[in-house]
């Protein structure tokens, strides 16, 4: 196989789509661990929540903007109430209860979304609007595709505009340095904890919406993308959104390269990937705990 | 107080003796992958199945008795299927079994049967009848997988084109149809461009699609199954890619995907199926199975649908015939050279091999025309002589069995 200039840049733009899903995930995912040091092991479920969210939403209404605002909202409900009810218990006990919890969590909604929904996939129909691809000069890449990364882009923006302008993101950035100090302030940090995991599982509701046209929407499909998403967020950094964004960049272009050039190891790059950059550096590339 | 005592534990031993001579004992064990990437699959078949046995019980039954089958969830893992089966043959004293979706567990399967002695009808496209797999002890009413690699690749190089490329589910099933493909271009002229290995339950094939598209083959076979196939061919829809010059074309589709996937299932895409609902208008005798299948679950019988009715009917047919549930010698001397003539003219259990021998049809899409049954048109149906190789070669495994499969 000749590997021509615009195959290769096509692969980028690919491994660009690719990667972004994974940014949102990793964001998700760091805001969590940042704000709440709670390693949450039911990402990929409230992925796979905002995957159904949509299809729902689509099913009923026959939009899919309003399935992919669905899939933020649902699923940022059910985070709220989550981490109301369920986690908010668990703080100042010991690291592995909220770990544990969520693992349960993961597993009993994946049974109870099997119950109800089955286990054959949910297919949902691309919208005309982005049908096809854009083409120059040999490179290609789906309509679909593009937006993926430009929507990732935008929140991207947002989440650095909330983070760093407003008053809400200096609580929630002060929270995750010293919650004891901005509790003496008279600020109501558990609510803000609320709000951050809210806003953490939102972002895997949207990735799973986002997602829901390209593949199958299945109880189980949120399994492979929490290991996925993790490998992404050590890469990076635990706790570092810049180190989130940039995991998610790395993996996309290593799944896009390698299912090029060798792809039966494609499911396999990734933790080759991860191994490799921990040997060099353990805390991930960006790794300082409480940094957002 | 004691004349009560005397009562009420007599009433208890009746009740005990009356529940468990009611309930009769299964006369076969039957598992599909009801969940998991293949439970589309694994429900038709397990519904096939259903009308079978409905069937047989309003004839009459088995040996005058109603039907009474296990039916259990493999979850297509092998250790489970193997641990269920036991479970059924130990615990229930089950001589016959069947099912299961999966080939490479289909030959596990095979296996424990030979080791036990017990009759195992194999549903689903299996390599059990080639070479060392073969024992004596298995029967197959679905196909061995070369056979829809080698009836696609027949009609692909006769009437679409002679370049192509493939992906790969990188399992045996996947590799059994690679290598169909590469045997059946060389003898047919045609240009082999590459091949992309997939692994199981890869749904994003995002990453391949530029190097399917810088290769451009005439054909491209997508030789990957379950939600799997479902996701490529929504990728290659949402890259416009059917609406070219391609032809796309898998040597097992399924009605599900077909429906699920919608109009992206235009003309550009063709699929082997064992059975296809519309042939009832060639084989009238379909028509009650179709009709019966319908009417209970909705949706038009799939191949699996087929292979389920047919593999579980042959099998409780072939039981009043010899007149037992549980001498399985006595069932394998019966289903030897069994006929049938159920939802696709004549057919029989080859004596030599135990393969049922059945044509595959080619069915095309037809993209937004689809509405309620009407999914696809047949092109074409290859009789089993097309694709089925004699006794002999099964049993020699060639020349399947022998190719050098590209990157192993």
């Amino acid at each position: 196989m000749e590997l021509t200039w615009n195959l290769i840049v096509t692969q980028i733009l690919f491994g660009l789509a690719l990667g972004a899903v994974y940014i949102l995930m990793a964001c998700g995912l760091t805001i969590i661990f940042g704000l709440l040091d709670v390693v949450n092991f039911a990402h990929g479920t409230f992925y796979m929540l905002g995957a159904f969210a949509a299809f729902v939403t689509i099913s009923l209404f026959g939009n899919f903007w309003l399935g992919l605002a669905f899939s933020v909202i649902i699923v940022g409900l059910i985070g709220w109430i989550t981490e109301s009810y369920l986690i908010k218990p668990l703080y100042g006990k010991d690291p592995l209860y909220p770990l544990m919890l969520t693992f349960g969590f993961s597993v009993a909604v994946t049974d109870l979304m099997r119950a109800v929904f089955g286990t054959i996939g949910k297919i949902i129909p691309l919208p005309k609007i982005f049908a096809g691809s854009l083409m120059w000069e040999g490179i290609f890449i789906p309509r679909y595709r593009v937006f993926i990364i430009f929507l990732t882009l935008a929140v991207l923006i947002f989440l650095w505009y909330f983070l760093k302008k407003t008053n809400l993101g200096m609580i929630i950035r002060a929270a995750t340095r010293d919650s004891l100090m901005v509790r003496t302030l008279g600020i109501d940090v558990p609510r803000i904890w609320t709000f951050g995991f809210a806003l953490g599982v939102g972002l895997a509701g949207l990735a799973g919406g986002v997602n829901s046209t390209i593949v199958p929407a299945l109880p189980d499909m949120g399994v492979e993308m929490t290991i996925e998403c993790f490998v992404v967020v050590v890469i990076g950094g635990l706790g570092s959104l810049g180190g989130a964004i940039l995991g998610g960049l790395i993996i996309g272009q290593v799944i896009s390269f390698v299912s090029l050039l060798a792809s039966d190891w494609s499911n396999v790059a990734i933790f080759l990937t991860m191994l490799c950059i921990l040997l060099v550096r353990t805390r991930g590339l960006f790794g300082e705990a409480g940094r957002l | 107080m004691k004349k009560v005592s005397w009562i009420v534990a007599t009433v208890f031993l009746v009740t005990l003796t009356i529940s468990g001579t009611a309930s009769a004992k299964p006369i076969a064990g039957l598992l599909f992958p009801i969940s998991g990437p293949f439970s589309a699959m694994g429900t038709d078949m397990k519904q096939g199945t259903e009308i079978a046995i409905e069937e047989i019980n309003a004839k009459g039954g088995v040996l005058g008795k109603k039907v009474e089958v296990m039916i259990g969830d493999d979850e297509l893992k092998a250790p489970v299927a193997l641990r269920k089966y036991k479970e059924m043959v130990d615990g229930e004293g089950i001589k016959v079994i069947g099912g299961t979706l999966s080939g490479g567990i289909s030959v596990a399967v095979n296996e424990y049967a030979c080791k036990n002695k017990v009759l195992y009808m194999a549903y689903c496209w299996t390599s059990m009848p080639l070479g060392k797999e073969f024992c004596g002890y298995g029967f197959v009413s679905g196909m061995i997988p070369y056979q829809g690699g080698v009836a696609t690749a027949r009609y692909a190089f006769k009437n679409l084109g002679k370049s192509w490329m493939i992906v790969t589910q990188d399992y045996r099933f996947g590799h059994d149809q690679l290598a169909a493909w590469m045997v059946t271009s060389e003898k047919m002229g045609g240009k082999f461009l590459g091949n992309i290995y997939s692994p199981m339950g890869t749904v994003d094939y995002s990453a391949h699609i530029p190097r399917i598209v810088a290769t451009n083959p005439e054909i491209l076979v997508f030789n990957v199954y379950g939600q799997s196939m479902d996701a490529f061919i929504k990728q290659i829809g949402e890259a416009g890619l059917h609406k070219g010059k391609m032809k796309f074309i898998t040597p097992k589709s399924h009605l599900t995907t077909i429906k699920g996937v919608g109009a992206v299932y235009n003309e550009n895409f063709y699929g082997a199926h064992s059975f296809y609902w519309t042939l009832q208008d060639k084989f009238p005798k379909a028509k009650a199975f179709v009709e019966a299948y319908g009417k209970k679950y909705g949706v038009p019988p799939s191949q699996d649908s087929e292979g389920g009715y047919t593999g579980t009917r042959a099998l409780l047919e072939a039981m009043n015939v010899a007149k037992t549930t549980t001498d399985v010698d006595k069932l394998i001397k019966t289903l030897k050279g069994f006929k049938m003539d159920y939802n696709k003219g004549p057919e029989e259990f080859r004596a030599c091999d135990h393969m049922r021998t059945t044509s595959m049809v080619i069915v095309r899409g037809i993209g937004a025309k689809q509405s309620g049954w009407n999914y696809g048109e047949v092109v074409a149906e290859l009789p089993s002589t097309e694709t089925l190789e004699s006794c002999e070669n099964n049993r020699k495994d060639v020349p399947y069995g022998n190719v050098k499969l590209p990157g192993k």
